[in-house]
């Protein structure tokens, strides 16, 4: 079989898993503190099918070996870590990460998991939790007679419990996390990240501290997708995608000559 | 045999377009590639040969720049590569998206680290500052500079894949300016692929052609001939 059908073949491949990619992102486009993905893509190995030494003539010159290229694989989805647009909601346990951090939640199997997505609730037991109701660490307890909750940017949260005027009570601060690479975090779906080797250990700190971002309450911070970057990528990868298409027929209509030779 | 050497030319000449049309396909799959350079068969005849000898020369002319914003893609405008440190030894590379690994080891999308001046380059802060001149800077400090390099004189670049060269000579010094946030579109004009996928395909079913009539004529020479 003539090769240059895998090598276009390949390409029809990638163009497809940067459209599931840019899929993901346009489908997440008002997904709370969703930040998009992009897929790059590297050329695979070489074939060397004619060495340096072998076209020497009319002089003592070296020529570049031919070598043929295997098509190209995806390289990497990297996930782009950059701030969302922070949107107004009102709500009390809406909070917003202006800057880097994640929130810490605790999943039900215990394991640690980090969110941008401060959409939070209150459980029956008064517990701040996900709206998939995971723990977010470190535990926060409103007490059933609060009458105002503030979260402050730095991460303090008071309640108020009597009358209009009297003193709110500090109950507990929130905390955050980041990393060194974020890019390397795994994604668990749920809004949710998983730390790894690549994204390197957790750094606690808190709202406001150096490196740190600031919570807002009352604001949720949207997804980074922009829909007009991610349509002219789809534009771009659907007529990569054509092109790669007539490549694999042009190759054929090639072998469909060669086979006309005999008759 | 005049019948048998014109035969062989056009099965030469048929293999050519063949080996053509896949460094095409290659570089049509490697259009969204980032710092890929396209291929080129060029035909030179020598001149005891009647058929073509293929003679690959890689593009290596400036891809277009695309913002990303993205701070750890990085893109060079102008002559140069950056070194990488690959298991086979240092090789070139035009950049792209670059990362941190989880020791905060700048490296390529392969975890491949990515050479400055002084050897590897570590981030330990918030912020990457790369500037045009190839400095990185961590929250402010500087940390190092990106190694840069061009082919010395004589010296020839071979790719090893994954938008890595291997350099065979002397390395000499880059003069490329770094852009941080973008990223080097691969080199390729689609139009002149397309028009080149039309081209081989025609040149192919011509030399197709040809040799079918040489094989009609000397099917009637050892028929016809012989009838006499």
């Amino acid at each position: 079989m003539n090769p240059a059908l895998q090598t276009s073949a390949s390409g029809m491949i990638a163009q497809q898993r940067l459209i599931d990619v840019i899929a993901n992102n346009l489908a997440n486009v008002n997904t709370t503190g969703f930040k998009r993905s992009r897929a790059s893509f590297e050329d695979v190995l070489y074939e060397t099918l004619q060495g340096e030494s072998l076209v020497n003539y009319q002089s003592n010159a070296t020529v570049a070996p031919v070598q043929v290229g295997k098509g190209v694989r995806v390289a990497s989805v990297q996930r782009f870590h950059q701030q969302g647009t922070v949107n107004q909601t009102g709500r009390p346990f809406d909070l917003a990460i202006e800057g880097d951090g994640f929130f810490q939640v605790q999943r039900p199997d215990r394991s640690m998991s980090y969110t941008r997505d401060g959409s939070f609730t209150l459980s029956n037991t008064g517990a701040l939790v996900t709206g998939n109701g995971y723990l977010v660490q470190p535990g926060i307890t409103i007490p059933s007679d609060a009458a105002e909750v503030t979260i402050s940017p730095n991460g303090i949260v008071a309640v108020r419990t009597g009358d209009v005027g009297s003193s709110p009570v500090e109950i507990g601060r929130l905390e955050l996390v980041r990393f060194a690479n974020p890019t390397g975090l795994e994604s668990l779906g749920e809004n949710l990240y998983r730390e790894t080797v690549a994204s390197g250990q957790p750094i606690n700190g808190q709202p406001q501290d150096a490196g740190f971002g600031r919570v807002t309450q009352g604001n949720l911070e949207g997804s980074n997708v922009e829909i007009v970057v991610e349509m002219t990528d789809m534009i771009a990868a659907q007529r990569a995608y054509e092109i790669n298409a007539k490549a694999i027929r042009a190759t054929d209509e090639m072998m469909q000559a060669t086979n006309d030779l005999v008759r | 045999m005049i019948g048998f050497s014109g035969i062989l030319t056009a099965a030469r000449t048929l293999s050519y377009y063949n080996r053509r049309q896949e460094i095409t396909a290659n570089n049509l799959a490697n259009v969204s590639t980032a710092g890929f350079k396209a291929d080129r068969l060029v035909a030179h005849r020598p001149a005891d040969l009647d058929s073509p000898v293929p003679v690959e020369a890689t593009d290596l002319s400036q891809g277009a720049l695309r913002m990303t914003g993205r701070p750890l893609d990085v893109a060079l405008e102008g002559q140069g590569y950056l070194v990488v440190d690959a298991p086979g030894g240092e090789r070139l590379s035009r950049g792209g998206n670059l990362r941190l690994d989880g020791n905060g080891q700048l490296v390529t999308s392969e975890g491949l680290s990515v050479l400055g001046e002084q050897g590897p380059i570590f981030f330990t802060g918030g912020s990457i500052d790369i500037g045009t001149d190839g400095t990185v800077k961590s929250d402010g400090h500087l940390v190092d500079r990106l190694r840069l390099v061009v082919p010395g004189e004589g010296a020839t670049l071979v790719k090893e894949g994954a938008g890595r060269f291997i350099l065979k000579g002397d390395p000499a010094a880059g003069t490329a300016l770094i852009r941080q946030g973008q990223i080097e579109d691969a080199n390729i004009d689609s139009i002149g692929g397309m028009v080149s996928l039309v081209d081989i395909q025609r040149a192919y079913s011509a030399s197709v052609t040809a040799l079918r009539t040489m094989d009609g004529v000397l099917g009637s020479v050892t028929t016809d001939v012989a009838r006499v």
